[in-house]
């Protein structure tokens, strides 16, 4: 088989749209690999269509074990596409294929989950705080028009530049994930000063004062620490957590209960209150 | 207030749409999203927003982790949590969190089993494509979304039309544990911040951390200020690196040049 070249660029324009459906048959067998399948299948439908035994075949080859980035996933099936329409084999563009599995996926995964995601979640959340009834909404269209935007131009690069693109691309990505990263801690720092809820009701009643049963005779503790530094116990608190994770290795429910915990016994003895 | 069975309906659909969303990484499944729904179809926006936002911070970090694991789900808060708010006198937004905990845990549970209970989709897919049933194949790989749905759909609209039985539940704790949950609730967003903090931040980072911090709490600017201010730095960080990666290369160029005149 020589190149055919029947694909267009709606033909990739759809796949990388497809992408949305990556994960629409997610299993613990072989996680996106069914997924990625069904991506494909509009595509090769026009490339094998006329032989439903050749289009059963790379079908069915495709499904096997995949798990990367659905954000990133239309570089890799702009590429195989371009492939395939030059008319290769399946086992001629399976390498790479599964080569930029787990690059795409560290890549992906960083740039959506910890820099687009948490800015995006903050930033809104912060908003809905303050009573913006449609900040869900631009949340909703901020992540997803930025998401889009990723994978249309994943798509278009992965047609362009094929397999030598990819190490230049990890360099930038980086570049463009640290800058992230500093929006992405200071405005996080920032949150974790102002939404964790910490208020100290404990009193401290000087006796010798009381005795001279002056109105002033107590010392309100949160007003001490507000004068040492403001927000002081949010951060330790939040710094304790950190400490816990990152040292200590420990898992989210253990932290759930210990704050639960902390939070009820603190609040019966009355030093912690709302 | 009570829930009639078209809200409760609405409430399933509203679920539905968000769990099975998660799949196709729109992000409906957090819980300022899920909760804005609860809120518009309940007509009261402010708790929901409250709820929303509280169960937001709290939960972003349990979204983070390598593709396939699953964290506790925002449907716990989201949806059940925002529930409990609005529907019962003595429930604020942080303690509405603390006690939807163990749905997040559930329903994190059930995705895990869904998940599982998918793992014979490949093989029957194979199957399809043997005897040429595409229509089938496509079925069988669009299964986990439709069980997404399903499921969305029976948490949202059972949580919504047993609020009743869980109200009477409420009612039931003391209110000194209820105010412990309120305080308890308060502090959970620590864990979230604390959670995505233990993955972004590098030691390069703590300055900016120290940044944040010290414009939240001394400066009092509000969030888009303070990511504004991370922006400054951050712009300025990566045209640096830009000019550094351009002139080590236009060094190497001309003195290549150089050498090559000599050489000449």
């Amino acid at each position: 088989m020589t190149g055919s070249n029947v694909l267009t660029n709606s033909d990739y324009h759809k796949t990388t749209l497809r992408a949305y459906f990556l994960q629409n048959g997610f299993n613990y067998s072989n996680y996106q690999g069914l997924g990625y399948s069904l991506i494909m299948y509009p595509a090769f439908k026009k490339l094998y269509g006329n032989d439903p035994d050749k289009l059963a075949e790379v079908l069915s080859e495709n499904i096997e074990f995949y798990n990367t980035n659905p954000n990133l996933i239309p570089f890799i099936t702009s590429i195989h596409l371009a492939m395939a329409d030059n008319g290769l084999e399946y086992k001629e563009t399976r390498g790479i294929k599964m080569a930029l599995m787990g690059p795409l996926a560290g890549i992906g995964d960083s740039l959506s989950q910890f820099c687009i995601a948490p800015l995006f979640s903050t930033i809104f959340a912060s908003l809905a705080m303050n009573n913006i009834a449609l900040a869900p909404v631009f949340f909703l269209l901020a992540e997803n028009i930025t998401l889009l935007a990723i994978k249309f131009g994943m798509g278009a690069y992965g047609k362009r530049l094929g397999t030598s693109m990819i190490e230049k691309l990890s360099a930038k990505m980086s570049q463009i994930s640290d800058a992230a990263s500093m929006v992405g801690v200071t405005v996080i720092a920032g949150l974790a000063a102002t939404f964790v809820k910490m208020k100290v009701t404990l009193t401290y009643a000087s006796s010798a004062k009381a005795a001279k049963g002056a109105a002033t005779s107590t010392v309100d503790i949160q007003a001490l620490l507000d004068k040492v530094a403001p927000a002081l116990l949010p951060v330790l608190y939040t710094l304790l957590m950190y400490y816990l994770i990152k040292k200590r290795g420990w898992t989210t429910y253990k932290l759930v209960i210990l704050t639960v915990v902390i939070g009820i016994v603190l609040s019966l003895v009355h030093v912690l209150g709302v | 207030m009570h829930i009639t069975l078209i809200q409760a309906l609405l409430i399933g659909l509203w679920t539905a749409f968000c769990y099975a969303g998660m799949l196709w990484g729109i992000y409906t499944n957090r819980a300022l999203v899920l909760s804005f729904g609860v809120g518009v179809i309940l007509n009261d926006i402010p708790t929901a927003l409250a709820c929303g936002a509280v169960a937001e911070l709290a939960f972003m970090g349990f979204g983070v982790g390598a593709g396939g694991t699953v964290p506790p789900n925002p449907i716990g808060p989201g949806i059940i949590g925002t529930l409990m708010a609005i529907t019962m006198s003595g429930v604020t937004p942080q303690s509405a969190l603390a006690l939807s905990i163990p749905f997040a845990v559930a329903i994190q549970f059930l995705q895990t089993f869904v998940y599982t209970l998918c793992a014979g989709l490949p093989e029957a897919a194979s199957n399809a494509l043997k005897a040429h049933k595409f229509g089938k194949f496509r079925l069988i790989a669009n299964t986990t979304v439709i069980l997404f749905a399903t499921v969305g759909f029976l948490l949202g609209f059972l949580g919504a039309y047993s609020m009743d039985t869980l109200k009477t539940l409420v009612n039931m704790i003391p209110a000194w544990l209820l105010t412990g949950l309120n305080v308890a609730g308060g502090m959970l967003p620590a864990i979230g911040f604390a959670m995505i903090m233990t993955v972004m931040l590098k030691k390069q980072l703590v300055p900016f951390a120290l940044l944040g911090y010290a414009l939240a709490a001394y400066l009092q600017l509000p969030v888009i200020g303070i990511a504004i201010i991370g922006l400054v730095f951050a712009l300025k960080f990566y045209f640096e690196q830009d000019e550094k990666q351009a002139a080590p290369a236009q060094a190497t160029t001309t003195s290549q040049e150089e050498s090559r005149d000599d050489w000449i």
